[in-house]
C-alpha cells in the first residue's frame, strides 16, 4: 500500500517539485517522517492523523512512513499537510490512483479538517507548470493567485471531506474545478489616487524625478520638513512605465513567498514602492531571518525603495545595499545555504539639511556648523556614490499651493519617460544593459561620446567645480537620460549643464 | 572701583623677582580665589610670598573658613619652585598687574586680573587693538562680514582680537592672519588647552603671529563660567569692539556691556530685521552704539580717532564680471552674500517681470557657478562667491 504526490516548494523565489511518498504497512502502529524537515512540516504528522479524524475518516493503526523527495534538501512550510493526507487516503486506498497523477497538492490542515492557505503558490505552480503539470490542488484562499497562470486546471477546495468526495466522485461533487485562460492585465491604474498633478511648485525636484525615472538614476532629495520630498517620492512609482506581464509575475512571486498576497489579490500590477522606517533591521531590508524571507529591497523589486531621513539609517544597515545596488540581486548566504532573491530597485532617498530641518534659515535653525557637519557625515559614502541625482527642495510659499495650477499629470510625464527607456532599449540592446543608470565608468565613455566642443566644455566644467572622477561619469550619465528625455542622440551642452546642475555635491556631504 | 595700582611689587633684583613671580603663580592656581579677593590679600600682606608664608589670619574677612580649608589642601601638593619652572618650560609666559609686561589697557579695566597668562606675544601697547566677536552659529552673511573684517584690519597691521571660539571670532582671526596681520586669542581655559578643538589649526597659526592669553593657570579647563570673565579680557585689551551676529541674548551682549562699562568705542554690523541673529546687533544701534558701514569705514575712522591723515578710498561693490550676457548680469545684480535658494530668485525675476522657468534659471546660476562668479552653497541655494 504505497502512493506518491505531486507538491512543491519554494527556495528563494523560485521553486522545485517535491514527491510525498506514503506507505502504509501492517505492524507496530508508529508514524515516521523522513527528508530533512523543518519543525513546522515536521508537526504535520499530528495535524493531518487528528484532521482526517475530525474529518470522519478511519486510519486504522500501521506501520505509516513518509518521505518527501528530494530527501537532501531542507523541507520549511505547512504546505505539505494535504498531500501527506492525501498520500495517506490513497495508500488506504479511499480512490483510484489516477485521480492524483499529474496533479499538483498544496495546502495547510487544521484539526477539523479545513484547509487553509499558504505562502508561495504562485512561484510553485508556475515551476510546476513548466514541468508540465497541468492540474492543481489549492486551497481556495489561494486559487486567484494561481489563476494567474494560464491554461491549467484549478481545483479549489476548503476542507478534506470536500476533496475526498472530489477525488471520489468527480462528476457529481459540487466543487468544480476551473481552467485559467490567462491574465487580464488592466492598464495600470494607481488605486492610491497618487499623481503628480497634485504637487504644487517644485518644479526642479520634479524634474529630477523624471530624469531618475527615465534612466533609472537613484535620486537624493534634501529639504526642509513639508516641502515635499514624500509626496513626490510616493509619486515615481507612477511616472515609471507599467510593469511588463514578466516583471509582473517575477513581483508577484516575492510577494508571494513573503505571504503579502491576500484574498483576492491577483497579479501585482503596480509598481511597487517601499518606504521603511529608519529603524528597520538589517534583515528586514535586505532579506533574511531564521526562516529566510525576502526584505524591503526585494518587496521593492522592479519599483521604488525609498529611504525617508536618509541619516537617522543605521550607517551598518544602508552600507548592506551597496552590492544590490550594483547586482540587483542579494544572496543571503547562512550556514544552511543560500537564498538569492532579486531586487532591482530604484532607490530614492530624502534627507533634511540639518537635524531641526530649517538651514539655512538662520531664523528658525539653531543647528551648529558642528551639528549640520555630524548629520550629514553620517551618510554613508559608499551609498552617495551610488547615487547619481541630488535636488535640493526649499519651502512652499502659501500662494503656490493655493493657485490653482495644477502641475502636469502622471501619465504625460510617463509618456516622455517610456520614450526616453525606448531610446536605451535600442542602444543597450545586445549588452547587458538596460539603462542609462547601470552603466560602469568605461562605457559611460562608450555611450556618452561627446563632440569636441561638449568636450572641451565638460573638461571646464570638471577643474571649475574640481569635479571627482566619479562625478564625471555620472555627470555624462544624466546627460545622456536628459538628451533621451529630448529625444536627442546627441549630447549638448545643455545637456551637460542640465546635468551638472543635479549631481550630488561631494564637499557638501563632507 | 579697586585701586588698580594699589599695590606695586618692590621689585627687587635677580633671584627675589623670581621667587615672587613662583608665589605670584601659585597664588593665581589657589581654587576660588577671584582677582578680587587676590587683589584684598596682596594688599594686606604686600606681596605673594607673605600670602604663602602668613598665618591664619591674613585670610580673615576675605574667604570663609570653608574655603580656607579649601586652599590650604591644595596647598599642600603644591611645589612652588617646581610648578613655576613647569610653566616656563611650556613656553608659557606670566606677567603680574603692576608689572612693566602687564598689558597696560588691562591694568585701567574695574577688575584687572592678578596675572596674565600667555603663549607668544602680548598685544603691542602703541598699536591699535580691534575686538570682532559674534555669534558661535553665525549665517553665511557674518562668516562673510567677519573675513573681510579680519582681512582689512589684518592687513592694515591692527591687532585683531577675539574669543577664539567657533563662528564670528575665529573665522575674523583665521582671516586676519590670512591677511599676514596679528591676531590675539583670549581664552576661558589654560593657554596651554585648545579649545574648541576644530581651532587647532588656528591656534597653532596665531603662535607665530600673535599669541594666546589667558587669566587662567594652564590647565584650566574650558569652562562655561569662566567664559564670562574671558570676555572681560576681550573688551579690555581692544581699543574698539566690532559686534558682527549677535541674537537678542547671547553672550557677545554680555562682552558689549563690558566693553561699555570699560569705557571701549563699540561698533555694530548692522542687519535685517527680520534675521534673529541680528536682533542683538540692532537694539544695540538702537541704544546709541555705532554703525560699522565697512570695514574700510572703520579704518577711517579709527585713523581719524588717532588723529591720522585720511585716505580717500571708496568701498564698492563687486563689480559685475566681465563676459556676461544680460541676464546673468541682472542675475549677478539680485545675488548678494546670503544664499538665496532658486525659488526665491524666481520670485524676484518673476517680480520684475522677467520670464524665467525654474529650470532655465537653475542651469543660468550653475553656468555662473562654472564660470565661478557664482557660489552654489548647497544643491539648491545660490550666493556671491566670499
Amino acid at each position: 500500500m504505497y502512493s506518491e504526490i505531486t507538491s512543491g516548494a519554494v527556495l528563494g523565489v523560485s521553486a522545485y517539485i517535491v514527491r510525498v511518498e506514503v506507505d502504509v504497512a501492517t505492524g507496530l502502529p508508529c508514524f515516521n517522517m523522513v527528508g530533512l524537515l523543518s519543525n513546522e512540516t515536521r508537526e504535520s504528522r499530528e495535524r493531518v492523523t487528528v484532521a482526517l479524524k475530525n474529518a470522519g475518516l478511519d486510519i486504522p493503526p500501521g506501520h505509516i512512513t513518509v518521505n518527501l523527495s528530494p530527501a537532501d534538501v531542507k523541507k520549511e512550510g505547512t504546505a505539505f499537510d494535504l498531500p501527506i493526507a492525501i498520500g495517506m487516503l490513497e495508500a488506504l486506498g479511499y480512490f483510484e490512483e489516477r485521480m492524483t497523477k499529474n496533479t499538483l497538492f498544496l495546502g495547510e490542515l487544521g484539526l477539523s479538517g479545513e484547509i487553509k492557505p499558504v505562502r508561495g503558490v504562485l512561484p510553485i505552480v508556475r515551476a510546476a507548470k513548466d514541468k508540465g503539470i497541468k492540474r492543481f490542488v489549492l486551497p481556495r484562499e489561494n486559487v486567484a493567485e494561481g489563476a494567474v497562470i494560464p491554461d491549467i486546471t484549478i481545483i479549489g477546495v476548503g476542507d478534506v471531506r470536500e476533496l475526498l468526495d472530489f477525488l471520489q466522485n468527480p462528476e457529481h461533487s459540487y466543487v468544480e474545478p476551473v481552467i485559467t485562460d490567462g491574465v487580464c492585465f488592466a492598464e495600470q491604474n494607481r488605486e492610491d489616487g497618487t499623481d503628480f498633478v497634485q504637487v504644487k511648485g517644485q518644479e526642479t525636484a520634479k524634474r529630477a524625478a523624471e530624469i531618475a525615472a527615465a534612466g533609472f538614476h537613484n535620486l537624493l532629495m534634501l529639504g526642509p520638513p513639508g516641502a515635499g520630498k514624500s509626496m513626490i517620492a510616493k509619486r515615481i512609482p507612477g511616472i515609471l512605465p507599467p510593469l511588463t506581464v514578466e516583471e509582473s509575475l517575477e513581483v508577484t512571486s516575492i510577494y508571494s513567498v513573503a505571504g503579502l498576497l491576500k484574498g483576492e489579490a491577483q497579479l501585482v500590477t503596480d509598481r511597487p514602492f517601499q518606504a521603511p522606517h529608519h529603524s528597520i533591521s538589517q534583515a528586514a531590508l535586505l532579506g533574511g531571518g531564521s526562516r529566510i524571507r525576502p526584505g524591503m529591497i526585494s518587496l521593492a523589486h522592479r519599483g521604488v525603495l525609498f529611504l525617508d531621513e536618509l541619516p537617522e539609517f543605521q550607517r551598518y544597515i544602508l552600507d548592506g545595499l551597496r552590492q544590490p545596488l550594483e547586482e540587483h540581486y542579494i544572496v543571503i548566504a547562512r550556514a544552511a545555504g543560500n537564498v538569492s532573491y532579486p531586487a532591482d530597485f530604484m532607490l530614492v532617498c530624502a534627507l533634511n539639511p540639518c537635524p531641526c530641518g530649517y538651514f539655512p534659515d538662520r531664523n528658525r535653525c539653531r543647528c551648529t556648523e558642528q551639528e549640520i557637519h555630524r548629520y550629514l557625515g553620517k551618510i554613508s559614502g559608499p551609498i552617495l556614490d551610488r547615487i547619481d541625482l541630488c535636488v535640493e527642495l526649499q519651502p512652499v510659499e502659501l500662494p503656490k499651493l493655493q493657485s490653482k495650477n495644477k502641475g502636469e499629470r502622471s501619465a504625460d510625464i510617463r509618456k516622455r519617460v517610456e520614450s526616453a527607456r525606448q531610446l536605451q532599449k535600442e542602444r543597450f540592446k545586445n549588452t547587458g544593459y538596460r539603462f542609462n543608470g547601470e552603466m560602469d565608468s568605461s562605457d559611460t565613455e562608450k555611450y556618452c561620446r561627446l563632440g569636441p566642443e561638449e568636450e572641451a566644455y565638460m573638461e571646464h566644467i570638471y577643474h571649475s567645480l574640481q569635479l571627482s572622477a566619479r562625478a564625471y561619469h555620472r555627470v555624462l550619465k544624466v546627460a545622456r537620460t536628459i538628451a533621451d528625455l529630448d529625444g536627442k542622440e546627441e549630447i549638448s551642452k545643455e545637456h551637460l549643464l542640465e546635468a551638472v546642475c543635479y549631481r550630488p555635491p561631494a564637499t557638501y556631504f563632507r | 572701583m579697586l585701586q588698580t595700582t594699589g599695590y606695586i611689587f618692590q621689585m627687587r633684583e635677580g633671584r627675589d623677582v623670581m621667587e615672587e613671580r613662583a608665589y605670584a603663580y601659585w597664588l593665581s592656581a589657589m581654587p576660588g580665589l577671584g582677582c578680587n579677593r587676590i587683589a584684598q590679600l596682596m594688599q594686606r600682606c604686600g606681596s605673594a610670598r607673605e600670602v604663602y608664608m602668613g598665618s591664619e589670619k591674613i585670610w580673615q574677612g576675605i574667604v570663609t573658613e570653608k574655603h580656607r580649608l579649601c586652599i590650604e589642601e591644595a596647598k599642600k601638593g603644591w611645589d612652588v619652585k617646581r610648578a613655576y619652572e613647569n610653566m616656563q618650560r611650556q613656553g608659557i609666559s606670566m606677567t603680574i598687574l603692576g608689572e612693566k609686561e602687564y598689558p597696560v589697557r588691562l591694568s585701567h579695566i574695574p577688575d584687572p586680573p592678578f596675572a596674565v597668562f600667555y603663549k607668544g606675544v602680548l598685544p603691542q601697547e602703541q598699536g591699535v587693538s580691534v575686538a570682532v566677536i559674534g555669534a558661535r552659529a553665525c549665517s553665511d552673511y557674518g562668516r562673510f562680514v567677519a573675513k573681510q573684517l579680519g582681512e582689512t584690519l589684518g592687513a592694515a597691521g591692527i591687532q585683531v582680537i577675539s574669543g577664539l571660539a567657533r563662528g564670528i571670532d575665529g573665522i575674523s582671526q583665521g582671516a586676519a592672519l590670512g591677511a599676514g596681520g596679528k591676531s590675539f586669542g583670549i581664552l576661558g581655559s589654560g593657554v596651554d588647552v585648545c579649545y574648541p578643538e576644530q581651532n587647532r589649526k588656528l591656534y597653532e597659526n596665531i603662535l607665530g603671529q600673535g599669541g594666546i592669553i589667558s587669566e587662567f593657570v594652564p590647565g584650566t579647563q574650558p569652562r562655561s563660567q569662566n567664559f564670562p570673565m574671558r570676555n572681560r579680557i576681550v573688551s579690555g585689551l581692544c581699543d574698539v569692539l566690532v559686534v558682527v551676529e549677535a541674537r537678542e541674548k547671547s553672550g557677545t551682549l554680555i562682552t558689549v556691556d563690558m566693553a561699555l562699562e570699560q569705557g571701549k568705542e563699540v561698533y555694530v554690523v548692522p542687519g535685517r530685521i527680520t534675521d534673529r541673529l541680528s536682533d542683538g546687533c540692532n537694539r544695540l544701534l538702537r541704544q546709541g552704539a555705532s554703525v560699522l558701514l565697512s570695514p574700510l569705514e572703520l579704518l577711517r575712522d579709527i585713523r581719524e580717532m588717532r588723529g591720522e591723515i585720511q585716505e580717500s578710498s571708496s568701498e564698492e561693490l563687486p563689480a559685475v564680471p566681465e563676459g556676461c550676457s544680460e541676464q546673468e548680469k541682472y542675475l549677478y545684480r539680485l545675488l548678494d552674500y546670503t544664499p538665496r535658494s532658486l525659488e526665491e530668485i524666481r520670485c524676484q525675476l518673476v517680480k520684475s517681470n522677467k520670464k524665467c522657468d525654474s529650470s532655465t534659471l537653475h542651469m543660468t546660476l550653475m553656468e555662473m557657478c562654472i564660470k565661478g562668479h557664482v557660489r552654489q552653497n548647497s544643491p539648491g541655494y545660490f550666493s556671491l562667491p566670499i
